[in-house]
């Protein structure tokens, strides 16, 4: 036994231990221990990341004349590693006193515990997968799994977004099945080797179909335009830490896919070559503006929630864009830049929820409206979504700021300036949006409500912090997680990024983030020297003690502004967008359920027994046509 | 680079923004001053100003995250001061670049507005609200001027665009309209008339500034002085070839700094949507026709 099956199977007995053990305190320390040694399995098989190695399992079915197997590669694991950290953060947020009240909420804790290590598990299935079946096998797994996570809430908003999740996943996954069967009828095998000759020997036409089929059955996972609209709500009406880890990764597993088979085997190079209108665009920039356009659109849906969760989940969707654009970008730095991405991405995410979490457990609403001052109650859950909402904002320190600067400076080096402006663009709407985030939890008058919450528990703010402290480090020394994006780039053919511990070295503007934080915290240093030294001392009032135009205010008085925090931006790019797409998704349904009524209706109102005579005429007809046809 | 430099450049950079800072913000106000002919300010009135309000009395905190928010306001600034480059002192410069330092100059909103929003105070919230969209609006056309000018001198480098221009020609006659753009933009930045709708007096009591006492408004006032060096410095580094001296940059950052001041009184000021219609139609429209022609 390999590492890798060894791996595989602590995975499977964490699985079935969780699943059988009934006591719920005995369920949390197993699951915890198991996401720990799940971690150590993969640290043991580092070698995979550092000198882009693969490791195939001995293990391999073979069915009807295929052989299913599984594999790490450097891509695989780096997925693995980010999708077990957040298991593990959320399994632990949730053992102590969060998972007490969800029980005493009426929540199933055990089945909750499952539905993570089942994401977990088939994340991981779909992840080592090396051949097309057992990638659409580990796909509809995954499918399946985020499915569960989702009906967990009791609502009715919950249970309709999943469903609706459930029918985007069968459309993508149908899809996903075509381009396999055009896979199969090429070539007769399902090997992803196959994927390469088989775009190689079609018609300009048919490739088109080809990576269309996979582009969408990819997109719909990640939540790419236009199939942005079942993500967010899916997985902000989850259980708090189910929503963290939905959020941090789940939806990746599309980029995963689209890694694989698009950028790997069928080429980011093939893509450059299928001119689509005009000179100016194909395949590959094509991909790139629905990437950028996946960054702007979410993000300033993003910016008109007024629930907190569902804010941080449409900035997942968003995010998933500057991953996508770095990629498209075709060389080292820019899809070092995504895929470095996809990492930093899930330590904010992870976090930010968490922390929206925790106020939930405190207040019991995630509300922006109804929120406000929790800072003086909640210092250090304020220091974590401080902390991500930088990262997740791309400002320097954090790690967000690292691989954004990288998606830029691709940008800038192959002259993009339509594609560069759309990534700020996005950036900056995630600057407003966060900040109406933060301040309408955490700044502004505290409710007379909320006078009474304190600080969360150390089983939940550990968690947190932790996290935040992997967001502040991968951002201080990017050469961390570096070694790992490069063996990456070697396995799947990508020109390498030359990297050091502090950034990226490249000709004509590196960065050294060593460098830059330093300054960053020489400039609060000396600004924080100004503040104390110089000048009196300051004195604490009350926030009732405050300017008010000549009123006197008390607990009686709302004085917080948080309803419709830009009303000038939202006056103008408010009308926009607004339900475009909602518009094109009800359009498609009514078209579809007219469809299915008229069927319904003519098979049920009409001559049934005509309809059968009628089909069968038309199956003779073809089958005397086919024979007639065999026979000249 | 050695680290005596190190140091000398890290305490000289901050502390020659800052004087030069408190001299761009006596000529604003001499300039509005002789446009309201009035005779204005005696020489060293903001430097009165700034220990008038570090003196006060009354100095009223709201909370750690009031003070932290006027720290990170200051600190970001200076940290923008290091990294933009000036003659004789371009070592530490070299270890950012242009989008570092965008992304730098982001940083002293994103604490100010911190800092407001714990003061608890609706207008504050506001001002902030709108300023944040001021930035929103102001940094489109930038952010397409500085991709022009990384561009068009093949560098995200600074000091490599400063040589360029000392090699061959300055940025505003080979890229004139990106420099059109750029000057629309500082306006927003810089928040002068018609784009100062964040502070408004009259309406939500000086927005951002209305919990602001003492030292908290004398921080304010020593990051005006930052923002102002910056704004001048960093334009003259893109479009008017740097300075190869002191004498040769400090009158370039000063007259760039003049200009928002000299048109501002022409202007009423804008609503905040209008601020952003503006901001997003004409700048934006000639900086495209900009890069069109350098692409």
């Amino acid at each position: 036994m390999n590492l890798l099956d060894q791996f595989f199977v602590i995975v499977a007995v964490a699985l079935i231990s969780i699943a059988m053990l009934r006591n719920i305190k005995v369920n949390s320390i197993v699951s915890t221990l198991w996401y720990v040694l799940m971690v150590v399995m993969l640290a043991r098989m580092s070698s995979v990341a550092y000198n882009a190695d693969t490791i195939t399992s001995a293990f391999s079915i073979e069915l009807l004349g295929f052989r299913m197997y599984w594999k790490f590669t450097a891509l695989s694991w780096f997925f693995s590693i980010i999708t077990v950290v957040s298991a593990l953060a959320s399994s632990l947020f949730m053992s102590g006193d969060w998972g007490k009240q969800y029980r005493q909420q009426g929540g199933n804790y055990g089945l909750l515990q499952l539905a993570l290590i089942l994401n977990v598990v088939s994340m991981l299935i779909l992840l080592a997968s090396g051949d097309l079946l057992s990638l659409f096998i580990g796909w509809e797994f995954v499918s399946w799994a985020s499915f569960l996570m989702m009906v967990l809430m009791p609502s009715k908003t919950a249970k309709k977004a999943a469903v609706k999740y459930v029918i985007y996943a069968i459309v993508g996954a149908m899809a996903l099945l075509a381009a396999l069967a055009m896979v199969y009828a090429s070539s007769g095998s399902l090997d992803f080797t196959q994927i390469t000759d088989a775009f190689i020997q079609m018609t300009d036409n048919m490739k088109f179909g080809f990576v269309l089929l996979f582009f969408i059955g990819f997109a719909i996972k990640m939540g790419l335009l236009p199939f942005h609209l079942w993500q967010a709500v899916a997985y902000a009406e989850t259980p708090g830490p189910g929503a963290a880890f939905l959020g941090a990764i789940s939806s990746r597993m599309g980029l995963f896919t689209i890694l694989v088979v698009i950028v790997q085997f069928i080429g980011l190079g093939n893509l450059e070559e299928m001119n689509i209108a005009l000179p100016y665009l194909n395949m590959k920039s094509l991909l790139a503006w629905i990437a950028a356009l996946t960054t702007i659109i979410p993000t300033y849906i993003a910016l008109q929630q007024h629930d907190a969760k569902r804010l941080l989940a449409w900035h997942g969707v968003g995010q998933g864009g500057y991953m996508l654009l770095g990629i498209m970008m075709y060389d080292s730095i820019g899809s070092a830049g995504g895929l470095m991405h996809v990492l930093n991405h899930a330590s904010y995410q992870a976090a930010l929820f968490l922390t929206v979490v925790a106020v939930v457990y405190r207040t019991g609403t995630s509300d922006l409206n109804k929120l406000g001052g929790l800072v003086t109650q909640m210092p250090l859950t304020f220091l974590v979504m401080l902390i991500g909402i930088i990262g997740l904002a791309g400002l320097p320190p954090m790690n967000g700021f690292v691989s954004k600067w990288m998606v830029y400076r691709s940008l800038l080096v192959n002259g993009e300036p339509l594609l560069f402006v759309a990534a700020v663009l996005g950036t900056l709407g995630t600057i407003l949006s966060v900040y109406k985030l933060i301040h309408n939890t955490f700044l502004g008058q505290l409710r007379v409500e909320h006078q009474q919450v304190r600080e969360v528990p150390w089983s939940m703010m550990v968690p947190m912090l932790g996290l935040s402290v992997i967001v502040f480090i991968t951002g201080f020394m990017p050469g961390l997680i570096l070694p790992w994006i490069a063996s990456i780039q070697e396995t799947i053919g990508l020109p390498v990024v030359t990297y050091h511990l502090g950034g990226i070295e490249y000709a004509k503007g590196g960065l050294d983030m060593i460098w830059v934080s330093g300054i960053l915290f020489y400039g609060f240093g000396v600004g924080a020297l100004i503040f104390y030294f110089l000048g009196g001392k300051a004195k604490r009032i009350h926030q009732y003690d405050n300017y008010a135009g000549g009123h006197f205010l008390s607990s009686e008085v709302k004085y917080h502004y948080s309803n419709n925090f830009y009303p000038g931006l939202m006056h103008l790019i408010g009308n926009w967008y607004r339900g475009s797409f909602k518009w094109m998704e009800n359009v498609i349904v009514s078209a579809l359920s007219f469809v299915s009524k008229l069927f319904e209706n003519m098979y049920r109102s009409r001559q049934p027994v005509m309809l059968l005579v009628l089909v069968a005429v038309v199956a003779l007809f073809s089958i005397y046509k086919n024979y007639s046809g065999a026979g000249s | 680079m050695s680290f005596v430099e190190i140091i000398s450049e890290l305490v000289l950079m901050p502390l020659i923004a800052f004087v030069v800072g408190l001299m761009m913000v006596l000529m604003m106000r001499k300039i509005s001053a002789r446009l309201q002919r009035r005779i204005g300010p005696p020489f060293f009135q903001p430097i009165y100003d700034i220990v008038k309000l570090y003196g006060k009395d009354t100095q009223v905190s709201h909370g750690l995250i009031h003070d932290i928010g006027i720290v990170m306001a200051v600190g970001g600034y200076i940290g923008a001061e290091i990294l933009l480059p000036v003659p004789g002192m371009e070592g530490i410069a070299d270890k950012g670049g242009i989008i570092t330092l965008s992304y730098f100059l982001m940083i002293p909103s994103l604490g100010m507005a911190l800092g407001v929003g714990q003061c608890a105070n609706p207008n504050g919230s506001i001002g902030i609200s709108r300023a944040l969209t001021a930035m929103l609006a102001y940094d489109i056309p930038f952010i397409i001027v500085v991709f022009g000018a990384a561009w068009h001198y093949e560098s995200t480098s600074l000091i490599g665009m400063i040589e360029y221009q000392q090699a061959n020609a300055w940025g505003i006659i080979e890229m004139p309209f990106l420099a059109i753009a750029g000057l629309f933009a500082l306006q927003g930045m810089l928040g002068k008339q018609p784009f100062e709708i964040y502070i408004a007096p009259a309406e939500i009591a000086t927005g951002p500034m209305v919990e602001m006492s003492g030292k908290y408004m004398g921080g304010l006032f020593v990051m005006q002085t930052f923002q102002l060096y910056t704004a001048g410095v960093l334009y003259a580094s893109l479009f008017l070839g740097g300075g190869e001296s002191w004498l040769d940059l400090l009158p370039k950052a000063f007259l760039v700094v003049a200009i928002p001041m000299s048109i501002a009184f022409l202007f009423p000021r804008y609503k905040t949507e209008d601020l952003i219609r503006i901001l997003w139609k004409w700048p934006v429209m000639l900086a495209l026709i900009g890069l069109a022609f350098i692409l």
